[in-house]
Parts: C-alpha cells; structure tokens; sequence
C-alpha cells in the first residue's frame, strides 16, 4: 500500500458518541460508492496535519452492505501521537481525508458454528460491521460487551435497537465483569471466539480460552498498537543508502517515509506483517512492539515491523 | 501412470497425547486400539487426572458394509471379505476398562462406532482432543464427520493402523466402492475401469477413481494389489 493508492473521502457527519469518543461518517469524494469490504475489515486514515502527516488504522463499523458510506469511530487517546486528537480537533463535516482502500485482518470464520464476540470499549467497532452479517444467518453468536461505565457505552442504542437483549453489557463501574472462564468452558465444538478491546482484555480471553482448550484457530484478536513513543535512534538503508533520523514521537516506518522511501504496508499496528523488513546489522537491541513476529522470531534479531518497534542502537542497517 | 507426491494424500503419524486438551475423545477399530492403548499410557504418565475426561469407542470388526449408503465392491450375495480381526483385540475391551476412563463403550462394527460418535460430538464442548486410530478408511469417515463440527488438524490426531484398503469415489458416476485393494479397480456402480488416485478428497473421505481405459477401451494395465 502507498498513497498512490487512496482514496479521497469527504467527512459528512461527526456525532461525539460518548465523551472520548466521535462517531465520523465519509462519502466518496467524487460521489458514488466506496470499495466493497467485508466484516471486521479497517481502513487507514492518512491525515495530513500541519506539522506532520498520521496514517492511523480504524475499523469500518458501517454495514458491509451499504457502501454510499463508510463509517469509524475514532476515540481519543490520552497520549495520542497527534492522529487521534487531529481527528477530535481538526476534523469537520466538510474535511477531506484520504483513506487507504479497506483490509480485513479479523474476519469472521466461515464454517464457525457459533461465534462469541468480546468487545472493549472502542473494540466494538469491528463487531458492529460483523452483526450485519451474523443478524438473520442460522449460526448462533453473542456479543459480550464491557465498557468503563453506561456514559461510555458507544453505539449501544444501535445495537440494542438490532440485538436487543443478545448485548450482554459489563460496567466497570458497576464492578460487573465477563466471567471469562464459564463463558469458554462451556460452548459447543465449533465456536470462534473474536475479541477486540484494550491489551490487558485481549490477553485475558485468549489465555482463558488456551487454559480451556481452545486451539489457537478458533481464537482472533484484533489490536492496533498506536506506535509507541521511544529514545530517538538512527537507521541506515542499505539499498537506498540513506541515513535516517527517528525522533521520539515518529515510528520506525513514518521516518522511513518521511525520508521519501516507500515500504509496503497494511495495518501499520503491527498485526499484519506486511512492512516486516530484514535487518543487515546491528550493534544493540531491537524493542519489537509487533503482534505478528513470533518470540523465537524477535529474539534472532533477523527481522523488524517498522510500523511500531523501534531499537535503542549503535548501529541498524535494514535492507531498504 | 500414477501420479506420486500428490498433496491431499493424507499423512499419518503415531498418536501423541495432547494434554492441552480438556476433554480427550478416543476412537479406534481393529489393531487400532495398540495406537489408543499406547497413547491412554502416554496420558497416564504425564496428566492422570485426563483420563476420567477420556471417552472411549472401540470396535473390533473392519469397516462394516453398512458405513456407507454406495454400493459395495462385491455383489450382492457373495461372501464378504474376511474380517480384519486381530489376536488380542478382545482383550482390548479388558484393558482399556482397567484404566479407568470416563467412559469406553464397544461396538459391532465401525458404522455404529461413528454413529455414536456423530451424537457425543453433537454435545461436545470446545477443549475437546480427537484420536482417531485404525484403517485409512475408518480415520477418513471419522475425520468427514469432525469436518462438520468444525474441527480441524490443531484438535485431531490420527493414527493409521491396519489395511491400507482404499475408498475409491468414481468421478464418473459419484458411487464409492469399498475396500479396495488394487491399483485397477471396476467401479461398483457404473462398471468403469478406474485408476486409483492418491488424489485424496477430505470431504469425501475418498481416493478419486478415473477411468483408466477411456482412450483404449479394455486396454487394462495390469492389475496389482498394493494397498493391503
């Protein structure tokens, strides 16, 4: 993926859903209809601010089946690198972005014979496109959903007015908590479970399901990792034979494009391993803060995602 | 003439425990319970408290002619084959009940066998290993059946033990002809010549058949019995 290959969008809508988190719908900005996507799928939004440009990742949570639109819902994060607070701040009705064409790295299984979704908080993004397609099909699902409090419960009138009392909602602040291990212990051969949501509920499910048995096939998560925020270092292309400078607040891949190089990539959140790029040499350690390498992987060394790890080095040369 | 190194020919290897599993599912006909035997052993040395979650199915007769609606290999009235019974099998029943299993029940014949093991996976529950030990044909139907659960090769162990004998589906006429043990085989329904394929479909639980002689008509290659 490059930007060769966006699209150009309009922002039609914006409704603040709950208190950190906005609700944007885009149009095509030609008119017509937007690429076709399927359940789970996710767009990159690359946002060109006045300092500096963001490629963030967001899951479309419109109906596959309308495409007039597409829909995300982007919530702002504490210490957001600057894309998520451009989206709060600088986005109008009216704002042209540019958008990557949608990619599904969490799609729903096929021959499941029930899914069980787990959301948290902004992780409900994802379901809400996949409900479109469970709602009225034979397969069995649930959806368990638990957010910090009822202010905080987004797009819950959308799903009650379609699920109604399939939504199983869990308060933090009401101390109500997904009683993991009964929920896994006890369903049918078959099932998918998916879960999408903050680190901490991600791990708990699929160590959960792996404690009861589940195979790693019929568990699916979903993270975007926002590329985490690091000592500055310095990177030399091989093949390009360009000394690159990566400053604190800018990722490993953001330098590298900012420098005029193109790598390809998917997700940029570390889950897909499309820009996983070989590593010539290096004098010090790799930080990989990737979903996608294995362990054994990132402690050869011999690989990087340069879309969210970066290296506390002497000497990096990557084969660019 | 025939094809080697085909992918979808299933590849077998000995029965592991897989204590990862919550629930263990053991199916085994003929000299496939040895398989069973040795891998419920495996389960006693490295997790005991397994085998009261072990469910056991065991028959000691071949794949019966009832396993499958197509037409039989042999016509009507003739003898069948011998079955394939081995010395000791029926002290297998004794020593898997002396380990005791959740449950170990016996059956006539592998029909039954998958039969009853078509309702347990109907009430089994995520967490759940499949063993599946004994001829190619009998691992295959089983494995058709755990297809359509949702299983898949992360929860199933197979084990190949005993007659290598074919299920061959003709993709002329769709019939399956059973226990066949030669290269050339006729076809049961449509009486085509078939070459036995490796060309293995899951779905099927079957070896394709084409015909052999379609360009030289009763022009046979010679006959071998290989898969014994």
């Amino acid at each position: 993926m490059n930007d060769a290959q966006t699209l150009a969008v309009e922002v039609t809508g914006i409704e603040q859903v709950t208190p950190l988190i906005k609700h944007f719908t885009l149009a095509s900005a030609g008119g017509g209809a937007l690429p076709a996507f399927s359940g789970g799928s996710h767009i990159i939004v690359v946002m060109r601010g006045a300092l500096r440009m963001h490629r963030n990742p967001y899951s479309l949570l419109s109906s596959p089946h309308r495409l007039d639109t597409y829909e995300i819902g982007v919530r702002r994060m504490e210490e957001s690198r600057g894309g998520s607070h451009f989206m709060h701040d600088t986005v109008r009705v009216g704002s042209r972005l540019e958008i990557a064409h949608p990619v599904n790295l969490f799609g729903l299984d096929k021959i499941a014979r029930k899914h069980v979704l787990i959301a948290g908080g902004i992780g409900i993004t994802p379901f809400l496109a996949q409900l479109e397609d469970l709602h009225g099909a034979p397969v069995p699902y649930e959806l368990h959903y638990s957010v910090r409090s009822p202010e905080h419960a987004a797009f819950l009138n959308r799903l009650r007015e379609r699920e109604g009392d399939r939504v199983r909602m869990y308060y933090d602040s009401e101390n109500q908590a997904v009683d993991f291990d009964g929920l896994l212990s006890n369903q049918p051969l078959g099932t998918h479970v998916y879960v999408c949501g903050p680190a901490g509920l991600i791990t708990r499910v699929v160590t959960t399901a792996k404690s009861c048995g589940w195979p790693d096939s019929h568990i699916h998560w979903e993270q975007f990792s926002a590329p985490p925020v690091g000592e500055a270092f310095e990177v030399f292309l091989a093949r390009t034979k360009l000394k690159i400078h990566v400053p604190p607040d800018q990722s490993l891949l953001e330098s590298i494009e900012t420098a005029g190089v193109e790598v390809p990539y998917l997700c940029r959140g570390g889950v897909c391993g499309f820009c996983q790029t070989r590593v010539l040499e290096l004098e010090g350690e790799l930080l990989h803060n990737d979903h996608f390498l294995s362990d054994s992987d990132k402690a050869t060394g011999k690989s990087i995602m340069p879309c969210v790890s970066r290296a506390r080095c002497k000497n990096l040369v990557l084969d660019l | 003439m025939l094809i080697t190194g085909i992918k979808s020919k299933p590849v077998y290897a000995p029965l592991r425990a897989d204590v990862g599993g919550r629930y263990h599912l053991m199916l085994g006909l003929g000299s496939g319970g040895l398989a069973l035997l040795r891998v419920l052993a495996e389960l006693k040395e490295s997790a005991p408290e397994a085998l009261e979650n072990t469910r056991l199915l065991f028959a000691e007769a071949a794949i019966s002619r009832g396993a499958v609606n197509a037409p039989a290999a042999v016509a009507p009235g003739a003898a069948e084959p011998p079955i394939a019974g081995i010395a000791g099998a029926a002290g297998m029943i004794e020593q898997f009940e002396q380990l005791g299993l959740g449950s170990v029940n016996r059956f006539d014949d592998a029909a039954s066998l998958l039969d009853a093991f078509r309702t347990i996976l109907n009430e089994s529950l995520m967490g759940t290993r499949l063993y599946v030990a004994g001829p190619e044909s009998f691992i295959g139907l089983a494995m058709k059946i755990a297809l359509e659960f949702d299983l898949n090769k992360d929860e199933i162990r197979t084990e190949e033990m005993g007659t290598l004998a074919r299920r061959v589906y003709c993709v002329h006429c769709r019939a399956t002809t059973e226990e066949v043990r030669t290269n050339i085989v006729r076809c049961a329904k449509c009486e085509r010549w078939l070459l036995v394929r490796d060309h293995y479909s899951r779905r099927l639980a079957a070896y394709m058949g084409v015909m052999v002689d379609a360009e030289a008509p009763c022009e046979l290659p010679p006959s071998k019995e290989i898969y014994l």
